[in-house]
Order: C-alpha cells, then structure tokens, then sequence
C-alpha cells in the first residue's frame, strides 16, 4: 500500500498541465487533490507544515523536479500526489524551472515508508530518460504508464 | 557533469562512502561494547603483565645489589655474615621510609593508591605518582629480604596501569573500575601464572560476583597476562609437586581436621599482624624509623632461620618437595621441628614486616603458613596414624589452599589458585573439602578477612561513597554528540562518522530534546545522493524514541531498555533539556555492583 503506484492509483493523485504560478501554489493545488481523503485529520496543518518543510530547505532534487515533503501529524497514513506544471515554476531561488512535483504527506511514525517512498521516487526520476518522458507525455495515462514502467523497472 | 564539479557534492559522496565502508566493516566485525569492553581488558592484561614483569625483575635486582648474590633471597641471607643479616632488612627498610617520606612531596592531594578502595568504593582512579613512590619503597622493603610478599605491588601496579588506560580513554566511572578489576585480576595471573585464579581473585573477593557481565573481562585480562608472561619469561606452574595418591576414603577424615585446624589458626595469624601494626604505631615512631625497627627484627630472626626472609615461597618448595633441613635433637634430624621453628620465627617476621608499614602482600606468605600448618599436622596424623595420612607434603599442599580460603575468604578462589600452581589434580577433593571447611570455621570465628577490614574501614571513613546511589543523573555521561533539527543528510553522515553510535540525539536552539536519528533507518540510502540531498534530520526523526528522567532510578531505567535495541538512552530534564545519555553497559555493570554482597563492598 506505500509504494509510489499504490499511492497514485487513486483518479485524483496525478494532475497533469497544473495552471500555477509558484512554488507554493502548486503544492496547494496538489495538497486539495489529498485534502478530502479520510486519512487527511488536518487539511490546513497538513498545508502549514508541507510550506514550513519548504522554508526551511530546498525540496527539489534536480532542476525540473521538485518533491515538497511533510512529516505531520496531520495525516495518518502515507500520502503522494503528483502534478506536471503547465511551464517552468520558481520553487526556490536555486531552482526557476520545476516542472515535475511529487509532494508527499508522511505520519511521524512513518520514518521508514517516508525514506523508502523518496528514495524510490528519486532513483526513478534520476533517469533523463524517465523525466524526458514525464514531460513529454500526452495523457494523464501516458503519464502514469511512465511512471508504473519506471517504477517497476 | 554539473553536480560532479559541485565540491559540496563531492564532498557528501566521499562522506556517504566512508560512512557505506564503516557500515560495512561495522557489519562484518560486529562491534559491541561488550567486544570493546574485552578488547580493553586484554590491552589491561597485557600491560598489567609488562610492569609486573619489570617490578618482579628490579626487584631481584634490588636484592642483588644489597647482597651480592643472585642466589634466592634465602639462599642469599643464608651466605651472609650476621652483622649482615642484620643490616640488609634494615637498610631495606631504611631505603623504604626514605622513598616514602620524600615521596609525600611527589604526591601531596593524591588519593588512596589502594587498587581494592578504587575498585570497591572509588571510582577506578589511581594515583600515578603516589602508585609508583609505594611500588618504589617497595622495592626496596622486599628487596631487602622482607617477610613480604612481592605480589601485592606487582598486582597494585598492573591495576595502576589500567586505570590510566581508563582515564586516557575517558571511561565512566563503573567503566573504569571494571578495567581496574581487570588489571588486578592480570596482576595477580602474573605473580602466580594462574589465569582462573586470577580472575577469581578479583572476582570473588573485590567484586563479590561472578557474573559475566565483570567475570568476561577478568578472565580475558587474565589469560593475556598469563600468555605474555609465558612468552616472554618460559613460566611454568609455580609449585612443581610429586604426585599425591589419596589412598583410601578413610584418609579424609584427618583432612577434614586440617580444615578445621586450618580456619581456625587463620583468623589469629590475621589478627596478629593487625595486632603488630598497631603496636608498631604505638612506638610513635616516623614511618622510616619503624621499617628500620621491623626489618631489624626480621633480620634478627635472618641470623639464625634465613627462611623468615622473602615471601616463603622457596621454603614451600623445599616442604613439597620433602628438602628441608631438619634439626638434630638427640642425635635425630626432625624435620617437622625444622618447619615449627621457621613457621614461628616467619609468623613473627611477618607481623614485624607488615607491622612496620613496609609495602607488599601477605598473600603467599599466607600459603607459606598453610602449608606449615599443613605438614605439622600431617606429621602429626602419619605418626599416630600412618595410614591415615600416608604422605605429610600432600597435607601441605591441601593446607596452603584451606589456609588461603580462611585468610582470604574465597573458598572457590583458594581451590583454584591450588589446582593451578601445582596442576596436581591428585588433591583436588581434599582440598575442595578443606577449603570450604576452613572457610566457614574462620567465619565464625571472625567475620574479616584478610581484605575486608581495610576496605570496611575506608568505607566507613568515606561518607559520600562515589558508587552511584542509583539515580539516572549518577551514572548519565554528559555531552552526547547531538544534530540540528535542520541538520542536511551529509552533516548526519558525518556526525555518525566521527562517533560509533547507532543513535543521534536532536535538539532544537534551546537545547531541547526533539528525538533521534538512527543510523539503522539511513543506511539503507547512503548510496542516494538524491536522497541525501533533500532529507534533514527533522524528516527522518523518531519523535516517540524513549527518554529519561535524571531523578529515575537506576531499576526503572533498565526498565526503559527492555524490548529495545539502543545501547544509549537520552537523558531529558522536566523542561525538555538534554542533559546527557545514559549507556546500557555502564547501567549493567553498575546492577552487577550493587547487586553483591554486602561484605564485599
């Protein structure tokens, strides 16, 4: 149930072409696609600690990807929601042109679920090749048959 | 290509891989503290047998130049001329005071030099300085001819030894005076090469248990002892011995006698040299005129049975071995008159040596004394009885043991040291017998030892004891390695790099305790520089990892290491303050501590 295709299995965790215009809009525009889920206890403290996470260090891990993160008590299980921008967002000074976001929500027990779900977004979204395809994708499902490849690989 | 020129990236890569090799090495060596723990006692053991090794030799050195001769120190003082005799001890101890006395300027504001105190009720330290001026005076107290037994400073050395080895590696108190113990338990398989002894020794009589927890240790501080000073010096066992036959079951019935004889005679020879060092202070005399005064009785008693001088053990040799010179008495050569007379003059001898001040052990001439009570009183049996007891030396040797155990009070230790200074398995049930025997017949005649009173009266003059009273803030270690909440995964890395533990504590600006970072969750990602890259401590926090309180006591936090796995727990004041961790394996041996008998304490 805690790998990355389980947890974006849901209609509403992929959100292609997200009309935003900054670092912290895209994470609320992800965060509302997670927000309605029972194991959301705390919408708004789930918001308020993904942007204080932010503040407090980069959360990108390349250039054009960045994975916003929370460990919170405002979720009870572990969450992920991924968004494609629309063009290149500033989420840092350090990093003008995100395009891809995996912004994840992780209950404070949860230390191993949360490094083992970065870590294997990272190693997916270290290949050139991965990302060139996320980005060129057409569909939503073209988007998601990426990543299951990807993942499975 | 970009990230590879970063020299911040460069930087965490070689970090994460030397943390990935410690991992590694870590995994396959399997460290733990109880490895470590071993691995210092054998250090202890080691050097414990090296400085016991020097003394034994500048002490025989020390008695070649008073002397002249390279011969035994009884063979010595039987070469003498009288005036000689006489002289030889006295100067010894003249020599003695002096060190002594000039030393007091050396060691002013040093504390006790007692291995036994630091061990019991210190907190392992033992002065170097004050150390070294005893071991020098007793140089020249048993080079000189001593009723003395050179073992006691060999053993007081080795222990000095370890606890610099302590001190240099920042141990905790419970830490250190386990690797003291260590060093004692080296000290005494030196002197006797009897590595089961040894620790045993320590055991038994200092700590008053033998668990494993301190018993490990010992025994490995004492096998290295024993193996260096084999290597280096050819050593066999002490007491070579003809082979005893115990001829019938009956002949157990004299040996139960000796064990009686022997716990009984035990306590007196105690009390005697208690009783001779206070009359020794009622002179009033300076320390050094009172060595003078003891090594001029010794001496004096040199002149007619050079026997009562040096530790007895050449004497007992020659009791073992039936070669003894006896006294002609009506034309008769009795030998067991020879072994009363030596056995009266070396009790005085001792008392006078002892009594005086003069530094070194009574331990073998304990044995000395058991095994002349022994003997007399196998003569005694084969003359009334022969079958009863067909060979007097077996009496002898089955003496030194039960005398060992009464004076001692360490049954189990006595039957040990005897199995392995003579390897003579022939008496290992009557000695077994008489052991216990004396042992509880010494007991109920007195409750000290020849140990125990010292240390009870130290005890007593030391009214904050530096054994913990078992609270938590007792035993915490201050300044654990700490991490930022904010702390990037390279930081982690390298914290957990430079400190061999499985946990770090985060605190927040104020100090706070905010939880741990375990280097079991990270390890896994260390060859992810992504990862690396993006996780803070604060990301990978235990929040709910357990804590205590510096007012808990000692039982409730072992409590709090039950059902986990970290050898460290943080230390957490009501404020939320770090103030410090508390080891599993300082908590361990401090249990084991206070957990002996109140006798040994």
């Amino acid at each position: 149930m805690n790998s990355p295709t389980d947890l974006i299995a849901r209609p509403d965790a992929v959100v292609l072409d997200l009309p935003a215009s900054s670092g912290d809009a895209v994470m609320q525009a992800l965060q509302a696609r997670l927000k309605d889920l029972p194991a959301v206890t705390d919408a708004a403290g789930f918001m308020r600690d993904l942007l204080e996470r932010a503040a407090v260090s980069s959360v990108c891990i390349s250039p054009e990807v960045a994975m916003p993160h929370a460990r919170t008590s405002a979720v009870s299980r572990l969450m992920l929601a991924v968004g494609r921008t629309a063009g290149p967002v500033a989420f840092d000074a350090g990093h003008p042109g995100v395009r891809l976001v995996f912004l994840i929500g992780t209950p404070k027990v949860q230390v191993t679920e949360y490094l083992q779900l970065v870590a294997g977004v990272s190693r997916l979204l270290k290949k050139d090749k991965v990302r060139a395809a996320l980005l060129a994708a057409p569909t939503e499902a073209d988007f998601r048959a990426v990543l299951a490849r990807g993942l499975q690989e | 290509m970009k990230t590879d020129a970063d020299p911040a990236q460069v930087f965490m890569r070689r970090v994460l891989r030397l943390l990935r090799w410690r991992l590694w090495l870590a995994e396959k060596l399997q460290p733990t503290d109880w490895q470590a723990t071993l691995l210092w006692a054998a250090l202890a053991g080691f050097s414990g047998a090296l400085v016991s090794l020097v003394f034994s030799a500048l002490s025989e050195g020390v008695h070649e130049f008073l002397t002249g001769s390279s011969a035994g120190v009884v063979e010595s003082m039987r070469q003498l001329p009288w005036w000689a005799c006489l002289m030889v001890p006295a100067g010894g101890g003249l020599m003695a005071g002096l060190v002594l006395q000039f030393g007091k300027r050396l060691t002013r504001d040093q504390s006790s030099t007692d291995y036994m105190e630091a061990i019991v009720i210190g907190s392992g330290h033992l002065p170097i300085r004050a150390s070294l001026v005893k071991s020098g005076a007793a140089l020249f107290a048993i080079g000189s001819g001593g009723s003395i037994g050179r073992e006691g400073p060999m053993v007081q050395l080795a222990a000095v030894v370890a606890s610099f080895l302590g001190r240099w590696r920042r141990f905790t108190p419970p830490q250190q005076r386990l690797l003291v113990a260590c060093g004692a338990a080296a000290g005494i398989a030196s002197a006797y090469n009897a590595p089961i002894a040894g620790s045993f020794f320590v055991a038994e009589i200092i700590l008053g248990t033998i668990a494993m927890e301190s018993l490990g240790p010992l025994i490995v501080a004492a096998l290295v002892a024993a193996l260096t000073v084999r290597v280096l010096t050819n050593a066999a066992q002490l007491y070579h011995v003809p082979a005893f036959r115990l001829g019938s079951p009956w002949e157990m019935g004299p040996y139960i006698l000796l064990g009686v004889l022997a716990g009984a005679v035990a306590p007196w020879f105690l009390r005697t040299l208690r009783t001779a060092e206070r009359l020794f202070v009622a002179t009033k005399l300076p320390l050094t005129l009172r060595l003078v005064l003891g090594g001029l009785m010794v001496g004096g008693l040199a002149v007619w049975r050079p026997e009562v001088c040096g530790n007895g053990y050449s004497v007992v040799v020659d009791i073992l071995n039936g070669s003894i010179r006896g006294i002609n008495v009506f034309g008769f050569r009795h030998i067991w008159l020879a072994v009363l007379v030596i056995m009266a003059c070396k009790w005085i001898a001792t008392a006078a040596s002892f009594g005086s001040g003069a530094p070194g052990g009574v331990f073998t001439p304990s044995l000395f004394m058991g095994a002349s009570a022994g003997y007399l009183f196998g003569t005694a049996v084969h003359n009334v009885w022969p079958q009863g007891a067909a060979d007097p030396r077996a009496f002898a040797l089955v003496g030194m043991g039960a005398f060992l155990s009464a004076a001692s009070r360490a049954p189990l230790m006595a039957v040990i040291m005897l199995f392995e200074m003579t390897l003579s398995y022939d008496i290992i049930l009557p000695l077994m017998l008489c052991s216990v025997l004396a042992y509880y017949t010494a007991k109920g005649i007195e409750d000290q030892s020849l140990y125990s009173e010292s240390l009870k009266r130290k005890a007593a003059e030391e009214p904050a004891p530096a054994l913990p009273v078992g609270r938590v803030a007792d035993l915490m270690k201050s300044d654990p390695p700490v991490l930022a909440a904010t702390a990037q995964f390279a930081e982690i890395a390298r914290v957990f790099l430079s400190v061999r533990v499985n946990n770090l504590y985060v605190i927040d600006e104020a100090g706070r305790f905010l939880g741990v970072v375990s280097l079991h969750d990270i390890k896994p990602y260390l060859g992810d520089p992504e990862v690396a890259g993006l996780v803070l401590a604060r990301d990978i926090l235990h929040e709910d990892f357990p804590r205590l309180a510096p007012e808990q006591t000692l039982s409730e936090a072992l409590g709090a290491f039950l059902g986990i796995t970290a050898e460290r727990l943080p230390v957490v004041e009501p404020g939320g303050r770090l103030l410090g961790s508390l080891a599993k394996g300082d908590l361990l041996l401090t249990l084991v501590e206070k957990g002996r008998p109140a006798a040994a304490r």
